[in-house]
Protein backbone atom coordinates (compact mmCIF):
# COMPACT_ATOMS: atom_id res chain seq x y z
CA UNK A 1 0.00 0.00 0.00
CA UNK A 2 1.39 3.40 -1.28
CA UNK A 3 1.36 6.75 0.54
CA UNK A 4 -1.33 8.01 2.22
CA UNK A 5 -2.27 11.51 1.91
CA UNK A 6 -3.72 14.50 4.13
CA UNK A 7 -5.60 17.74 2.51
CA UNK A 8 -3.36 19.77 1.31
CA UNK A 9 -0.14 17.37 1.08
CA UNK A 10 1.81 17.42 -2.52
CA UNK A 11 3.48 14.35 -3.29
CA UNK A 12 5.93 14.28 -6.97
CA UNK A 13 4.92 11.17 -8.47
CA UNK A 14 7.49 10.97 -11.30
CA UNK A 15 10.65 11.98 -9.21
CA UNK A 16 11.36 8.98 -7.84
CA UNK A 17 9.49 6.48 -11.11
CA UNK A 18 10.93 8.57 -13.95
CA UNK A 19 9.29 6.01 -16.22
CA UNK A 20 5.46 6.58 -14.92
CA UNK A 21 3.33 5.89 -17.70
CA UNK A 22 0.05 4.01 -17.22
CA UNK A 23 -2.14 5.23 -14.06
CA UNK A 24 -4.96 3.95 -13.10
CA UNK A 25 -7.19 6.42 -10.72
CA UNK A 26 -9.23 5.02 -8.24
CA UNK A 27 -12.41 6.58 -7.21
CA UNK A 28 -14.94 5.28 -4.44
CA UNK A 29 -17.25 5.84 -2.07
CA UNK A 30 -20.21 4.28 0.10
CA UNK A 31 -23.86 5.60 0.45
CA UNK A 32 -24.25 6.21 4.26
CA UNK A 33 -27.32 4.17 5.57
CA UNK A 34 -30.35 6.36 6.19
CA UNK A 35 -32.41 5.58 8.96
CA UNK A 36 -36.09 5.04 7.77
CA UNK A 37 -38.12 8.38 8.31
CA UNK A 38 -41.39 8.39 10.56
CA UNK A 39 -43.92 6.09 11.62
CA UNK A 40 -44.94 4.40 8.21
CA UNK A 41 -40.92 5.24 6.72
CA UNK A 42 -40.95 2.04 9.85
CA UNK A 43 -43.55 0.04 9.32
CA UNK A 44 -42.72 0.06 4.99
CA UNK A 45 -39.35 1.05 4.99
CA UNK A 46 -38.35 3.91 2.78
CA UNK A 47 -36.54 2.73 -0.40
CA UNK A 48 -33.15 5.23 -0.24
CA UNK A 49 -32.83 6.59 -3.35
CA UNK A 50 -29.67 5.54 -4.84
CA UNK A 51 -26.88 8.57 -4.91
CA UNK A 52 -25.32 8.66 -8.96
CA UNK A 53 -21.76 9.82 -8.18
CA UNK A 54 -19.94 10.92 -11.49
CA UNK A 55 -16.46 11.15 -11.51
CA UNK A 56 -14.99 13.22 -14.30
CA UNK A 57 -11.71 14.91 -15.36
CA UNK A 58 -10.80 18.54 -16.10
CA UNK A 59 -7.71 18.92 -18.88
CA UNK A 60 -6.59 22.39 -18.47
CA UNK A 61 -3.91 24.58 -19.36
CA UNK A 62 -1.36 26.22 -17.76
CA UNK A 63 -3.76 29.29 -16.78
CA UNK A 64 -5.94 27.01 -15.41
CA UNK A 65 -8.35 27.59 -18.33
CA UNK A 66 -10.74 24.55 -19.92
CA UNK A 67 -10.32 25.32 -23.44
CA UNK A 68 -13.04 23.26 -25.11
CA UNK A 69 -14.87 20.36 -24.15
CA UNK A 70 -13.21 18.18 -25.83
CA UNK A 71 -11.16 18.07 -22.52
CA UNK A 72 -13.47 17.40 -20.28
CA UNK A 73 -13.82 13.30 -19.77
CA UNK A 74 -16.69 12.43 -18.02
CA UNK A 75 -19.85 9.86 -18.49
CA UNK A 76 -20.60 11.34 -21.51
CA UNK A 77 -17.12 11.51 -23.35
CA UNK A 78 -15.42 8.72 -21.94
CA UNK A 79 -12.24 8.96 -23.68
CA UNK A 80 -9.99 12.07 -24.28
CA UNK A 81 -8.77 13.07 -27.83
CA UNK A 82 -5.39 12.90 -27.68
CA UNK A 83 -6.02 9.64 -25.99
CA UNK A 84 -4.25 10.07 -22.50
CA UNK A 85 -7.63 9.60 -20.67
CA UNK A 86 -9.59 7.05 -20.94
CA UNK A 87 -12.69 7.15 -18.49
CA UNK A 88 -14.09 3.25 -17.74
CA UNK A 89 -18.09 4.27 -17.21
CA UNK A 90 -20.42 4.91 -15.22
CA UNK A 91 -21.36 3.56 -11.63
CA UNK A 92 -25.11 4.51 -11.48
CA UNK A 93 -25.59 3.21 -7.42
CA UNK A 94 -22.59 3.11 -5.39
CA UNK A 95 -22.97 -0.39 -5.06
CA UNK A 96 -19.89 -3.01 -4.65
CA UNK A 97 -16.47 -2.96 -2.59
CA UNK A 98 -13.49 -0.66 -4.00
CA UNK A 99 -13.35 1.65 -6.42
CA UNK A 100 -16.86 2.97 -7.81
CA UNK A 101 -15.50 4.09 -11.31
CA UNK A 102 -12.01 4.18 -12.87
CA UNK A 103 -9.96 6.54 -15.14
CA UNK A 104 -6.95 5.37 -17.05
CA UNK A 105 -4.64 8.05 -17.47
CA UNK A 106 -1.02 7.81 -19.62
CA UNK A 107 1.01 10.00 -18.04
CA UNK A 108 3.44 10.35 -21.43
CA UNK A 109 0.46 10.88 -24.06
CA UNK A 110 -0.98 14.22 -22.48
CA UNK A 111 -0.06 16.73 -24.79
CA UNK A 112 2.53 19.18 -23.74
CA UNK A 113 -0.47 22.21 -23.78
CA UNK A 114 -2.24 20.61 -20.74
CA UNK A 115 -0.32 21.54 -17.44
CA UNK A 116 -3.45 19.97 -15.06
CA UNK A 117 -5.70 17.28 -15.00
CA UNK A 118 -8.82 18.19 -11.98
CA UNK A 119 -9.96 15.18 -10.68
CA UNK A 120 -14.37 16.15 -9.71
CA UNK A 121 -16.92 14.31 -8.42
CA UNK A 122 -20.70 15.35 -8.43
CA UNK A 123 -24.19 14.31 -7.38
CA UNK A 124 -26.21 14.09 -10.86
CA UNK A 125 -29.33 15.16 -10.52
CA UNK A 126 -28.58 16.37 -7.17
CA UNK A 127 -31.47 19.01 -6.88
CA UNK A 128 -34.20 17.26 -8.25
CA UNK A 129 -32.80 14.35 -6.07
CA UNK A 130 -32.28 16.32 -2.99
CA UNK A 131 -29.37 14.72 -2.53
CA UNK A 132 -25.70 16.20 -0.99
CA UNK A 133 -22.54 14.53 -0.01
CA UNK A 134 -23.26 14.27 3.43
CA UNK A 135 -25.17 10.89 2.38
CA UNK A 136 -21.81 9.69 1.58
CA UNK A 137 -19.16 8.43 3.90
CA UNK A 138 -15.99 6.57 2.91
CA UNK A 139 -14.84 8.65 -0.25
CA UNK A 140 -10.98 8.29 -1.80
CA UNK A 141 -9.12 8.67 -4.08
CA UNK A 142 -5.95 6.02 -5.32
CA UNK A 143 -3.29 6.33 -7.75
CA UNK A 144 -1.95 3.08 -9.54
CA UNK A 145 0.98 2.36 -11.46
CA UNK A 146 -0.52 -0.33 -14.37
CA UNK A 147 3.69 -0.99 -14.42
CA UNK A 148 3.40 -3.18 -11.45
CA UNK A 149 0.00 -2.78 -10.32
CA UNK A 150 1.01 -1.26 -7.30
CA UNK A 151 -0.96 1.58 -5.04
CA UNK A 152 1.10 4.75 -5.01
CA UNK A 153 -1.13 7.00 -2.99
CA UNK A 154 -4.42 6.99 -1.39
CA UNK A 155 -6.39 10.34 -0.30
CA UNK A 156 -9.31 9.38 1.88
CA UNK A 157 -11.49 12.28 2.51
CA UNK A 158 -12.77 12.26 5.75
CA UNK A 159 -14.53 15.59 5.65
CA UNK A 160 -18.09 16.44 6.56
CA UNK A 161 -19.43 17.51 3.30
CA UNK A 162 -22.80 17.94 4.22
CA UNK A 163 -24.81 20.22 1.94
CA UNK A 164 -22.27 20.35 -0.77
CA UNK A 165 -22.76 18.91 -3.95
CA UNK A 166 -19.64 19.14 -6.27
CA UNK A 167 -16.10 17.75 -4.88
CA UNK A 168 -12.82 18.71 -6.31
CA UNK A 169 -11.24 15.54 -5.18
CA UNK A 170 -7.26 15.70 -6.25
CA UNK A 171 -5.05 17.27 -9.09
CA UNK A 172 -2.37 15.57 -11.11
CA UNK A 173 -0.42 18.64 -12.55
CA UNK A 174 2.71 19.59 -14.09
CA UNK A 175 5.90 20.93 -12.10
CA UNK A 176 9.29 22.03 -13.27
CA UNK A 177 9.25 18.62 -15.54
CA UNK A 178 7.72 16.22 -13.40
CA UNK A 179 4.02 15.08 -12.37
CA UNK A 180 3.08 15.72 -9.33
CA UNK A 181 -0.23 14.88 -7.09
CA UNK A 182 -2.99 17.14 -4.67
CA UNK A 183 -4.51 15.81 -2.31
CA UNK A 184 -7.42 18.96 -2.78
CA UNK A 185 -11.12 17.86 -0.89
CA UNK A 186 -12.58 20.93 -1.86
CA UNK A 187 -15.95 21.00 -1.85
CA UNK A 188 -18.74 23.72 -3.25
CA UNK A 189 -22.80 23.56 -3.78
CA UNK A 190 -22.39 23.58 -8.16
CA UNK A 191 -25.47 22.08 -9.22
CA UNK A 192 -23.85 19.88 -11.86
CA UNK A 193 -20.87 18.92 -13.39
CA UNK A 194 -21.49 21.98 -16.11
CA UNK A 195 -21.64 24.32 -12.97
CA UNK A 196 -17.93 23.78 -11.57
CA UNK A 197 -15.95 24.19 -14.87
CA UNK A 198 -17.58 27.81 -15.18
CA UNK A 199 -14.83 28.27 -12.58
CA UNK A 200 -11.93 27.29 -15.22
CA UNK A 201 -13.87 29.24 -17.81
CA UNK B 1 16.59 36.55 -11.43
CA UNK B 2 16.52 34.52 -8.00
CA UNK B 3 19.48 32.64 -6.64
CA UNK B 4 19.02 28.90 -6.44
CA UNK B 5 19.73 28.52 -3.16
CA UNK B 6 19.69 24.85 -1.05
CA UNK B 7 18.45 25.18 2.11
CA UNK B 8 21.27 25.30 4.68
CA UNK B 9 22.72 27.07 2.19
CA UNK B 10 24.66 30.23 3.62
CA UNK B 11 25.80 33.74 1.57
CA UNK B 12 27.03 36.35 1.76
CA UNK B 13 24.89 39.95 1.80
CA UNK B 14 26.90 43.30 2.46
CA UNK B 15 30.10 41.68 1.92
CA UNK B 16 29.88 41.50 -1.92
CA UNK B 17 27.27 43.67 -2.01
CA UNK B 18 28.62 46.89 0.04
CA UNK B 19 26.12 48.94 -0.98
CA UNK B 20 23.29 46.81 0.34
CA UNK B 21 20.90 48.86 2.73
CA UNK B 22 17.61 47.27 2.40
CA UNK B 23 16.21 43.56 2.28
CA UNK B 24 13.01 43.66 1.98
CA UNK B 25 10.93 39.97 2.71
CA UNK B 26 8.16 39.66 0.77
CA UNK B 27 5.00 37.35 1.48
CA UNK B 28 2.43 36.87 -0.63
CA UNK B 29 -0.41 34.10 -1.34
CA UNK B 30 -4.18 34.10 -3.16
CA UNK B 31 -7.30 34.56 -1.93
CA UNK B 32 -9.02 30.97 -1.37
CA UNK B 33 -10.29 29.79 -4.89
CA UNK B 34 -13.44 27.49 -3.56
CA UNK B 35 -16.09 29.62 -2.46
CA UNK B 36 -17.35 28.13 1.00
CA UNK B 37 -13.55 27.71 2.15
CA UNK B 38 -12.18 30.12 4.76
CA UNK B 39 -9.67 32.85 4.36
CA UNK B 40 -5.74 32.14 4.36
CA UNK B 41 -4.68 34.43 7.26
CA UNK B 42 -0.52 33.90 6.97
CA UNK B 43 1.70 36.00 8.52
CA UNK B 44 5.06 36.54 8.44
CA UNK B 45 6.83 37.47 11.56
CA UNK B 46 10.45 38.42 12.70
CA UNK B 47 12.98 37.65 15.81
CA UNK B 48 15.59 39.92 16.41
CA UNK B 49 17.78 37.20 18.73
CA UNK B 50 21.13 37.94 20.60
CA UNK B 51 24.30 35.76 20.42
CA UNK B 52 22.33 32.99 22.96
CA UNK B 53 19.92 32.80 20.07
CA UNK B 54 17.11 34.22 22.06
CA UNK B 55 15.17 37.47 21.99
CA UNK B 56 16.39 39.98 24.99
CA UNK B 57 12.64 41.71 25.37
CA UNK B 58 9.48 41.28 23.71
CA UNK B 59 9.79 44.25 21.56
CA UNK B 60 12.39 42.79 19.57
CA UNK B 61 9.52 40.45 17.86
CA UNK B 62 8.13 41.79 15.35
CA UNK B 63 4.51 40.93 14.06
CA UNK B 64 1.24 42.13 13.56
CA UNK B 65 0.54 43.62 16.69
CA UNK B 66 4.15 45.18 16.90
CA UNK B 67 4.80 46.38 13.48
CA UNK B 68 8.21 48.70 14.08
CA UNK B 69 10.87 47.95 16.17
CA UNK B 70 12.13 50.91 18.19
CA UNK B 71 15.59 51.39 16.43
CA UNK B 72 13.57 51.58 12.43
CA UNK B 73 15.82 48.29 11.94
CA UNK B 74 12.82 45.70 11.49
CA UNK B 75 9.53 47.38 9.77
CA UNK B 76 6.51 45.10 9.43
CA UNK B 77 3.94 46.91 6.74
CA UNK B 78 0.95 44.87 8.32
CA UNK B 79 -1.45 42.32 8.80
CA UNK B 80 -2.78 40.94 5.63
CA UNK B 81 -5.59 37.90 6.83
CA UNK B 82 -7.06 36.88 3.42
CA UNK B 83 -3.84 37.19 0.75
CA UNK B 84 -6.17 39.80 -1.18
CA UNK B 85 -4.42 42.20 -3.69
CA UNK B 86 -1.37 41.63 -6.14
CA UNK B 87 2.09 41.66 -5.12
CA UNK B 88 3.54 40.93 -2.32
CA UNK B 89 1.02 41.14 0.78
CA UNK B 90 3.38 41.36 3.84
CA UNK B 91 6.78 42.53 3.68
CA UNK B 92 9.22 43.03 6.21
CA UNK B 93 11.85 45.55 5.44
CA UNK B 94 15.23 45.52 7.24
CA UNK B 95 17.93 48.08 7.09
CA UNK B 96 21.31 46.56 8.12
CA UNK B 97 22.85 49.62 9.26
CA UNK B 98 19.64 50.75 12.05
CA UNK B 99 20.28 46.54 13.67
CA UNK B 100 21.22 47.34 17.25
CA UNK B 101 25.02 45.80 18.33
CA UNK B 102 23.53 43.31 20.84
CA UNK B 103 21.37 41.71 17.81
CA UNK B 104 23.49 39.19 16.26
CA UNK B 105 20.59 37.23 13.73
CA UNK B 106 17.43 37.88 13.21
CA UNK B 107 15.01 35.09 12.11
CA UNK B 108 12.27 35.56 9.57
CA UNK B 109 9.50 33.28 9.97
CA UNK B 110 6.06 32.09 8.17
CA UNK B 111 2.54 30.94 9.95
CA UNK B 112 -0.58 30.39 9.26
CA UNK B 113 -3.05 31.90 12.02
CA UNK B 114 -5.50 29.55 13.33
CA UNK B 115 -4.10 26.35 11.21
CA UNK B 116 -5.17 23.64 13.29
CA UNK B 117 -8.72 25.14 14.24
CA UNK B 118 -8.68 25.74 10.39
CA UNK B 119 -7.88 22.63 9.16
CA UNK B 120 -5.70 24.45 6.85
CA UNK B 121 -1.57 23.73 5.48
CA UNK B 122 0.60 25.59 3.10
CA UNK B 123 -0.66 23.10 0.83
CA UNK B 124 -4.34 24.09 0.45
CA UNK B 125 -2.87 27.74 -0.39
CA UNK B 126 -2.53 28.72 -4.09
CA UNK B 127 0.66 30.76 -4.84
CA UNK B 128 1.86 31.24 -1.72
CA UNK B 129 5.75 31.92 -1.83
CA UNK B 130 8.00 34.05 0.26
CA UNK B 131 10.93 35.69 -0.67
CA UNK B 132 13.52 38.30 -0.13
CA UNK B 133 15.02 41.12 -2.23
CA UNK B 134 18.31 43.11 -2.54
CA UNK B 135 15.84 46.29 -1.91
CA UNK B 136 18.59 48.74 -4.53
CA UNK B 137 18.80 46.50 -6.96
CA UNK B 138 15.33 44.47 -6.84
CA UNK B 139 17.08 41.35 -7.49
CA UNK B 140 15.52 38.20 -5.59
CA UNK B 141 18.24 36.74 -3.45
CA UNK B 142 15.31 33.92 -2.98
CA UNK B 143 11.90 32.60 -3.08
CA UNK B 144 10.33 29.44 -1.94
CA UNK B 145 7.13 28.14 -2.60
CA UNK B 146 5.14 27.03 0.15
CA UNK B 147 2.68 25.05 -1.24
CA UNK B 148 4.65 22.82 -3.28
CA UNK B 149 8.11 22.94 -0.78
CA UNK B 150 6.03 22.91 2.55
CA UNK B 151 2.31 20.90 1.32
CA UNK B 152 1.71 19.93 4.76
CA UNK B 153 3.31 22.34 7.00
CA UNK B 154 2.11 25.26 8.91
CA UNK B 155 4.72 27.13 9.74
CA UNK B 156 8.28 27.73 8.33
CA UNK B 157 11.46 29.52 9.20
CA UNK B 158 12.10 30.64 6.37
CA UNK B 159 15.44 32.11 6.94
CA UNK B 160 18.17 34.23 9.29
CA UNK B 161 20.20 37.13 8.76
CA UNK B 162 23.08 36.68 10.66
CA UNK B 163 26.02 38.91 11.73
CA UNK B 164 29.60 37.20 10.92
CA UNK B 165 33.02 39.43 10.96
CA UNK B 166 31.06 42.68 10.89
CA UNK B 167 29.42 41.62 7.66
CA UNK B 168 25.74 40.26 7.11
CA UNK B 169 25.37 37.34 5.80
CA UNK B 170 21.99 34.74 4.76
CA UNK B 171 21.03 31.64 5.57
CA UNK B 172 18.41 29.57 3.64
CA UNK B 173 16.71 27.52 6.41
CA UNK B 174 13.65 26.40 5.43
CA UNK B 175 12.75 24.46 8.30
CA UNK B 176 9.23 23.82 8.92
CA UNK B 177 8.19 24.07 12.28
CA UNK B 178 5.89 22.84 14.51
CA UNK B 179 2.77 24.31 16.61
CA UNK B 180 2.49 27.69 14.85
CA UNK B 181 3.67 31.27 16.23
CA UNK B 182 3.27 30.45 19.91
CA UNK B 183 6.16 26.99 19.36
CA UNK B 184 8.28 29.97 17.77
CA UNK B 185 8.65 32.45 20.30
CA UNK B 186 8.82 30.16 23.08
CA UNK B 187 11.90 28.73 20.46
CA UNK B 188 13.15 32.15 20.57
CA UNK B 189 12.68 32.94 24.39
CA UNK B 190 9.55 34.61 24.80
CA UNK B 191 6.41 33.67 26.69
CA UNK B 192 3.37 33.43 24.29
Amino acid sequence: MGINLQKGQRINLTKDNPGLKKTMVGLGWDPVKQSPKGLFGGLFGSKQADIDCDASVLMLDENDKLRGKENMVYFGNLKSRCGSIQHMGDNLTGAGDGDDEQIMVDLSMIPQKIAKLIFVVNIYAAAQRKQHFGMIQNAYIRLVNISDNKEMLRFNLTEEYSGKTGLFVAEIYRNNGEWKFTAVGESDTSSGLGEMVKKYQ
Amino acid sequence: MTINLNKGQKIDLTKSNPSLKKAVIGLAWDTNKYSGGGDFDLDASAFLVGSNGKTNNDLDFIFYNNLEHSTGAVIHTGDNRTGDGDGDDEQIIIEFSKIPADIDKIAITVTIDDAIARSQNFGQISNAFVRVVNEETNEEILRYDLSEDFSVETALVFCEIYRNNGEWKFNATGSGFQGGLSALCKNYGLDA
